[in-house]
């Protein structure tokens, strides 16, 4: 039977399994696959699994759990090996790989920043900022508004300043938190975020990483928020701290 | 496209994986091992959940928004607090003394030594 795997760790883990449920509609059980030093956690694979907000959220919670135990290689979501024996020869075939990676993540978590502009704020700075686009907003504004082409290239020159800000913003986020990290990437863009970074820490700078986000939001307050995750498993960081294996 | 109803948690700063699943929804998808010889279930539709933040802003709509939202500004309204970039300098000196007396010493920071000798991660400013 199809298996959905969820990290591999390494055997030493305590793997508190027993409270935790996967992936699919009825919370399929969890156990873990062993071959020498390595443990793989699986479950059932349920047929038809989809994206699906309570799977996502299975998944989630079952490495966050492990994770705060000891190490793990997360894998990515929607992993299915065909049986058992397909897991225990990935081992097999990568312990060297999957020790050393083990060994290299132990002991650190990865937190995540999205930052997002209070678009009000930011379009009132970049005006004040600039006299020509304040100008011309003025006499765009005493003319009614203006025609559609001088609202669609007034837009555009509006559109230029706000992505240089969001870069410099970004910027700034980045600065600020890398000295606590060993490692940062850019995480996908999402909607409305000028910045969506993730950070690997040491478990133990976390207090750290979270004053310096204090500090931050309380300077960006009124122009733009800072949501920050974690500690989480470190997706964005196995294939960054594999090419030093 | 449920999940993508779920509103931001306002404060952020971790939490309950449900609750915080809308912030980190692209990583569960998007980051991760990936292992060859495994399968992945379908994502088709999921992929609108992520987007080119730069296509949004460089759009005829996002033009005529903006024109449209500084004909109404309130001009004397919310700003960039004063002296952002000085700040955000000292905060970054801060995070770098934290650094230094903090938890990145010994071990772990030869793991980041030897990570950033050998790996420049993508996407870096």
């Amino acid at each position: 039977m199809a298996r959905y795997v969820y990290c591999f760790t390494d055997s030493g883990h305590t793997l508190p399994l027993a409270d935790l449920r996967g992936v699919g509609a009825d919370g399929t059980a969890l156990r873990a696959i062993r071959h020498e030093g390595l443990a793989a956690v699986v479950s059932d694979a349920p047929e038809g699994l989809r994206p699906k907000r309570r799977d996502l959220v299975a998944h989630e919670t079952v490495l966050e759990t492990l994770i705060s135990a000891g190490p793990v290689v997360p894998m990515r979501f929607g992993t299915v090996a065909p049986d058992d024996d397909a897991v225990v020869a990935e081992l097999v075939r990568g312990t060297g790989r999957y020790t050393e990676l083990l060994t290299r993540l132990a002991g650190h978590v990865e937190r995540n920043v999205k930052g997002a502009h209070e678009e009000d704020a930011l379009l009132a700075d970049l005006l004040a900022a600039n006299p020509q686009l304040r100008a011309r907003n003025e006499a765009m504004r005493a003319s009614g508004g203006g025609s559609q082409p001088d609202q669609v290239a007034f837009g555009e020159q509006m559109a230029l300043a706000v992505e240089q800000r969001r870069t410099r913003d970004a910027a700034y986020v980045v600065s600020a938190l890398r000295p606590l990290a060993m490692l940062d990437r850019h995480a996908p863009p999402v909607k409305d975020c000028f910045a969506n970074v993730s950070f690997l820490i040491p478990a133990a700078a976390q207090d750290d990483f979270d004053a310096v986000v204090a500090q931050l939001r309380t300077a960006m307050e009124g122009y733009a928020e800072l949501r920050v995750s974690g500690p989480l498993p470190p997706y964005s960081f196995v294939d960054a701290v594999e090419a030093t294996v | 496209m449920t999940i993508m109803a779920q509103p931001a948690p306002s404060g952020g700063g971790g939490g309950s994986a449900a609750g915080a699943l809308y912030d980190i929804i692209e990583l569960i998808l998007d980051r991760g091992l990936v292992i060859d010889v495994f399968v992945r279930v379908s994502l088709v539709g999921i992929e609108v959940l992520t987007i080119d933040a730069r296509v949004v802003v460089a759009s005829i709509d996002t033009y005529l928004r903006f024109a449209e939202k500084c004909g109404r500004l309130d001009l004397t309204g919310g700003r960039q607090p004063v002296g952002l970039p000085a700040i955000v300098g000292q905060i970054t000196e801060d995070s770098a003394q934290r650094k230094a007396k903090g938890a990145l010493t010994g071990a772990g920071r030869a793991i980041a030594d030897t990570i950033h000798d050998i790996v420049t991660p993508d996407g870096r400013n």
